[in-house]
């Protein structure tokens, strides 16, 4: 049944002319396009990276002794995560106006530098505070969900040791705590790759989703443009797929998929032949 | 404190030579109270540990004998009164009088001489066996990797685990990782060891090889501070018992005596239900 229906939408997409897969190949591995997908790429990488440093930051504020870094960290991911994405990009396009100069220097005293905003918050870089302040708010949610899931346990272990909070954050806390956040990451990401097509309100034009609709309005072909729009995110989404793949397995060490402990075989022979016998971890049974 | 009459056999360079009575005191806890919320869990603890002691606490849950362990390494603050380890304030920078609170740093420096072994092991399960004993030696005293990791596997030897240096937590039994645990805490060098009930959260047949292992260390001469259901390791290894019901000390003294004669009332029955 699922094959015949699967075998009707296949022959479906395959015959229709409307798809016109010919433009498709016209277009797919066109300059514009392929630029298009470099830009994408790189505000999403970009944007993620802006953001997991601010969500580890976030998230440890939120976890401190500190009462101002917990309401500085709260008041943070109430604002960002509380007001659209688009309104947020559109700012960022619009700061140059609000502020026209930037400068440094002592409150009410001598100005150490100043810049015209225009020059330093270019497109790309309202593009990327936008997406990846907003996203900071969320990750750090996650984040802080990853450090609460650690045993409080293994926070007393390095204490008593007599290990620095610090430390014992970025060698004991978070490694473990990287666990339960790789997953939901993995798909902000992928949720980032699209988002990344909202920057048109910044204006930012040079994204794969712009690109594919203007060559689109040009050609007054939709509808092969969005097809190959949508195969490039594909194609796009399945290599961070294999990544978190791999990145889900070095966090996972020691405690997902164990492989049977390494045993020696002279010392298997010399464990056969004493009483006190190796019960190794039996592949992933924890 | 400990008979001369005490039987048990220490190895012959042990410090055990001088009677405990005339050795140098380590721990001394005073007048200690500690409150969570309204609920008084510790209500004026007196005690003294000698250098190179084995002192057993027991008593039901809830009598406040963990929290008091937890105590001596900071994992909880005191309410009031004062401990001492090596006539160092715990905790606290006297100053003309004054308590102050140790900073950050100052707590972490006491900590490293203190080790403590948990309930639940608490061992880094990210982190192989040998990598979870080097951990500390190497980050908070900065030893070359190499120095740290032959000391750890001589540890490991020491607690029978030799071949199992890089194992996971996870590929090893529960009392294989409660060896693991005293062997990390053993590798920052500590001059006390706490144990916070060491064996139970173990399988009634991996008892006996934690138990082991922390008789060779009494027998070294490590001073220990064992809260423990284990009457039997208490009577045998033990040079001081303590009873704590409701937050205060009962009874303290020989855990011979104790065990066979107890004076009050309270550690008559809890005897009574755990022997």
């Amino acid at each position: 049944m699922i094959i015949l229906v699967l075998a009707l939408v296949g022959q479906s997409l395959a015959t229709n002319p409307n798809f016109r897969w010919d433009t498709v190949r016209t277009y797919i591995l066109d300059v514009l396009v392929v630029q298009g997908i470099g830009w994408t790429l790189l505000l999403t990488v970009l944007s993620m990276v802006l953001a997991i440093v601010l969500a580890i930051l976030l998230a440890f504020m939120r976890q401190s002794d500190n009462p101002l870094f917990r309401y500085v960290s709260w008041v943070w991911v109430w604002f960002f995560r509380g007001t659209p994405v688009y309104t947020q990009l559109t700012f960022w396009g619009l700061v140059a106006v609000l502020y026209p100069k930037l400068s440094a220097g002592v409150p009410f005293g001598p100005q150490l530098f100043s810049f015209n905003t225009q020059d330093v918050i270019t497109v790309g870089v309202a593009a990327v505070l936008g997406l990846g302040l907003n996203e900071s708010a969320y990750l750090a949610e996650i984040f802080r969900a990853g450090l609460k899931s650690v045993d409080n346990g293994q926070m007393e272990a390095a204490e008593a040791l007599g290990m620095r909070k610090s430390k014992i954050m970025w060698r004991i806390i978070l490694p473990q705590a990287m666990r339960v956040i790789v997953p939901p990451t993995g798909n902000e990401t992928i949720g980032m790759l699209k988002t990344t097509s909202l920057v048109l309100a910044v204006p930012f034009t040079l994204d794969l989703t712009f690109v594919t609709n203007s060559i689109a309005n040009r050609t007054y072909l939709p509808i092969p443009l969005l097809i190959v729009a949508a195969i490039w995110y594909l194609v796009i989404t399945s290599l961070l797929m294999v990544g978190q793949y791999f990145i889900e397995r070095h966090y996972g060490k020691g405690v997902d998929n164990l492989v049977p402990a390494p045993v020696k075989a002279t010392q298997a022979v010399t464990a056969a032949h004493t009483t006190q016998t190796v019960v190794p971890g039996e592949g992933g049974h924890v | 404190m400990s008979s001369p009459t005490n039987d048990r056999i220490k190895t012959p360079a042990a410090p055990a030579a001088t009677p405990l009575a005339e050795r140098e005191t380590l721990v001394r806890i005073q007048d200690v109270h500690k409150f969570f919320g309204s609920h008084h869990v510790l209500r004026g603890i007196d005690m003294e540990v000698k250098q190179g002691e084995v002192s057993v606490i027991i008593g039901p849950s809830g009598s406040g004998k963990s929290t008091l362990l937890r105590c001596i390494n900071l994992l909880e603050t005191i309410s009031a009164g004062r401990i001492y380890v090596r006539d160092e304030l715990i905790g606290y920078r006297e100053v003309n009088g004054r308590l102050h609170d140790l900073t950050t740093k100052g707590i972490a420096g006491q900590r490293r001489e203190i080790g403590m072994v948990f309930q639940r092991f608490n061992l880094f399960p990210h982190r192989t066996a040998v990598q979870n004993i080097i951990e500390a030696p190497t980050q908070v005293k900065r030893q070359p990797k190499a120095k740290a990791k032959s000391k750890a596997l001589e540890l490991l030897d020491r607690v029978g685990l030799a071949d199992h240096a890089n194992h996971y937590p996870a590929q090893l039994s529960g009392g294989q990782q409660q060896r693991v645990a005293i062997a990390r805490a053993l590798a920052m060098e500590p001059e006390l060891m706490l144990f916070d009930e060491p064996t139970s959260a173990l399988d009634p047949e991996l008892v006996g090889d934690v138990l082991n292992v922390m008789k060779d260390l009494a027998a070294s001469g490590m001073t220990m501070i064992v809260v423990t259901h284990e009457i039997g390791f208490a009577r045998e290894v033990g040079d001081t018992l303590t009873f704590m019901d409701a937050g205060v000390v009962v009874e303290s003294g020989d855990p011979r005596e104790i065990i066979a004669n107890p004076q009050h009332a309270r550690t008559q029955e809890f005897l009574g239900r755990v022997l």
